[in-house]
């Protein structure tokens, strides 16, 4: 039937296209030989990443991170900035090469891309309107309003259904009971309505605690509830199908984790060292 | 009914009307009135909310007397003061504004070439160009008598006018890769954005040219001129001053719609904006400029505008 010849040739171009997406140490040929990393990041975070506005360079511990790794690949570093969700969606169709972006390797996502090294730890904390007196321990929050960023591990945390996809997480349980949740496009924006005032939009919010702690070093009258509600490991990320490269990162993270670039990185941007 | 259509006929229930709901919308704000601060709240309130709407009725009175121009210039010096007021509230850093005007136009230190707002112009300068020949296209499809031709242009513009935008910036950033076409951030938004408002445009361009009188092209045909020739000369050319205002209307909308293709990591207005604001946790400043920049921008294309259409109009002109 010419029709189902038609779709058998349809399918055939198809898996062509999709060979030529994971066929292996493609994209690290591709990095050696152009002798430039790509990298993506999201410059709405920092100390993670952010650009300054005097120089526009990017800053931070990512980027910073990323240079490093740039470096001992032996090749020279590029930024590129698509959104959070373009990024985490997977298929880069490489336009980049890899996210240094504190990202935790969630099962969903490591659907659509490969975590080849956890570098840092990331403690994730509530936080309240310095004004409030409700709200003592993270259990008091439950059925409260409280401010996460749209699709981050702190939504799906309260929506518990966490799930962080690598080998040595540690261990966490569910604390805060039938939130109400309030999704913002990053968690700044939550941080923001939280710093209307105690209850004007929400009685909390939820996030990463460097995060939390830049923005009250910046004059945000909020206080830190309690003790961590768990730990993420936060990976580097590439798109799926290069075990050469996926190998290859591994290697170097291991390798500046072993000789101290790690931490003396983490202490510089984090006051503390967050690798372990 | 028309004992309070009556009423609204009389000059001063007008005034009164005008003044009570300046004093309910005063009165919602919890004020603090000077030198009486230790007045209770709802008293306060009472005070700060008549006095706004005794201001508002007094400047009414005063202008009624006023020649028209005069009137235009104040309401729009008072309303500047009113916005500059509001503004002030808010205890911003002006010298962090100043310092990153020149980063949001495009002109910072170390920037690329194209980039803040002067890359939203070109991207949008760009985009109504494509945009207005894909529209042109279209509604002379849409009124053509062939089939095929008419059921691609109405299939273009019900879909590209019934999807939300940033879908569409989605479809052809993500989406052409998985057929083998992978294009950079600007070229897909310029795409995106031509299609879309080429869309909407098509439309614009079709009720011009229906509008173009029956006569027109009756006399056309009757001067031995083809239908392309009675388009190109005759139709088009009255069309244009009816469809350039419409046209306008889309170009100052594109501009900043022209800021969803910041999701694909273009450094335009907006994300410039977002990014300078979060580097220092200074975000209301940064959007306040770059929302005084479109607005600028769009005062710009407005005079453009009514230039063009003055063009156009030469033929009707008294």
């Amino acid at each position: 039937m010419p029709l189902s010849r038609r779709g058998a040739v349809l399918a055939a171009a198809l898996s062509l296209v999709a060979a030529a997406e994971v066929s292996a140490g493609e994209a690290l040929d591709r990095i050696k030989e152009a002798g430039v990393l790509t990298m993506s990041t999201d410059p709405e975070y920092p100390p993670q990443s952010s650009l300054d506005p005097a120089t526009n360079e990017f800053q931070g511990f990512d980027i910073d991170v990323g240079r490093e790794i740039a470096r001992r690949l032996g090749v020279d570093i590029r930024f590129v900035t698509p959104g959070w969700d373009v990024i985490t969606a997977g298929r880069w169709a490489g336009r980049w090469d890899i996210s240094v972006g504190s990202m935790t390797p969630t099962e969903e996502r490591a659907q659509v891309l490969d975590f080849p090294a956890v570098y840092y730890f990331t403690p994730a904390s509530l936080v309240v309107h310095k004004d409030n007196e409700t709200i003592a321990t993270p259990a008091d929050a439950g059925g409260k309003r409280i401010g996460v960023g749209v699709a981050t591990t702190y939504e799906s945390y309260l929506k518990k259904d966490l799930t962080i996809d690598v080998a040595d997480a540690p261990p966490f349980t569910y604390q805060i009971d039938d939130a109400e949740i309030r999704t913002y496009d990053t968690d700044l924006l939550a941080l923001d309505d939280l710093r209307l005032g105690d209850g004007t939009r929400l009685d909390a919010a939820f996030t990463a605690l460097p995060t939390i702690l830049d923005a009250i070093e910046r004059g945000y009258p909020f206080k830190i509830v309690g003790e961590p509600l768990f730990k993420e490991p936060l990976s580097v990320a590439i798109d799926k199908g290069d075990p050469e490269l996926a190998a290859e990162i591994t290697r170097i993270v291991d390798e500046m984790k072993a000789d101290g670039t790690l931490a003396k990185l983490s202490a510089q941007y984090y006051g503390t060292d967050l690798t372990q | 009914m028309s004992t309070l259509a009556d009423l609204l006929d009389r000059r001063d229930a007008r005034l009164a009307l005008i003044g009570l709901i300046v004093f309910l919308i005063a009165a919602a704000f919890p004020w603090t009135v000077p030198g009486l601060a230790g007045l209770p709240p709802l008293l306060a309130r009472l005070v700060g909310g008549l006095l706004i709407a005794g201001l508002a009725v007094a400047n009414i009175l005063v202008l009624r007397r006023m020649p028209f121009e005069f009137q235009v210039l104040l309401a729009w010096a008072e309303l500047l003061l009113v916005f500059a007021l509001f503004f002030w509230s808010f205890g911003l850093d002006y010298r962090f504004i100043l310092a990153n005007v020149p980063g949001l136009l495009g002109f910072g230190a170390g920037q690329a070439f194209l980039q803040g707002a002067v890359l939203t112009v070109v991207i949008c300068l760009v985009s109504i160009a494509f945009a207005t020949l894909l529209a042109l296209i279209g509604a002379l499809a849409r009124l053509s008598g062939n089939g095929l031709a008419f059921g691609v242009a109405t299939f273009y513009i019900s879909f590209f006018r019934g999807t939300p935008l940033l879908l569409q910036v989605l479809l052809i950033y993500l989406g052409l890769p998985q057929i083998g076409l992978t294009l950079e951030a600007v070229p897909a938004g310029i795409i995106a954005l031509s299609l879309c408002y080429g869309a909407y445009m098509a439309e614009i361009f079709r009720a011009g040219i229906e509008a173009v009188g029956r006569g027109q092209r009756e006399a056309a045909a009757s001067l031995g001129l083809t239908h392309a020739q009675a388009m190109r000369l005759v139709i088009l050319p009255q069309a244009m001053r009816l469809v350039i205002p419409p046209t306008g209307n889309q170009f100052i909308a594109m501009l900043k719609d022209s800021s969803l293709v910041s999701v694909m990591g273009v450094w335009e207005l907006m994300f410039l904006a977002r990014t300078y604001g979060r580097a220092e946790f200074k975000y209301m400043e940064m959007l306040i400029t770059a929302a005084l920049i479109y607005w600028l921008l769009s005062a710009v294309f407005e005079v453009i505008q009514a230039r063009i259409e003055r063009h156009y109009g030469k033929g009707v002109r008294p």
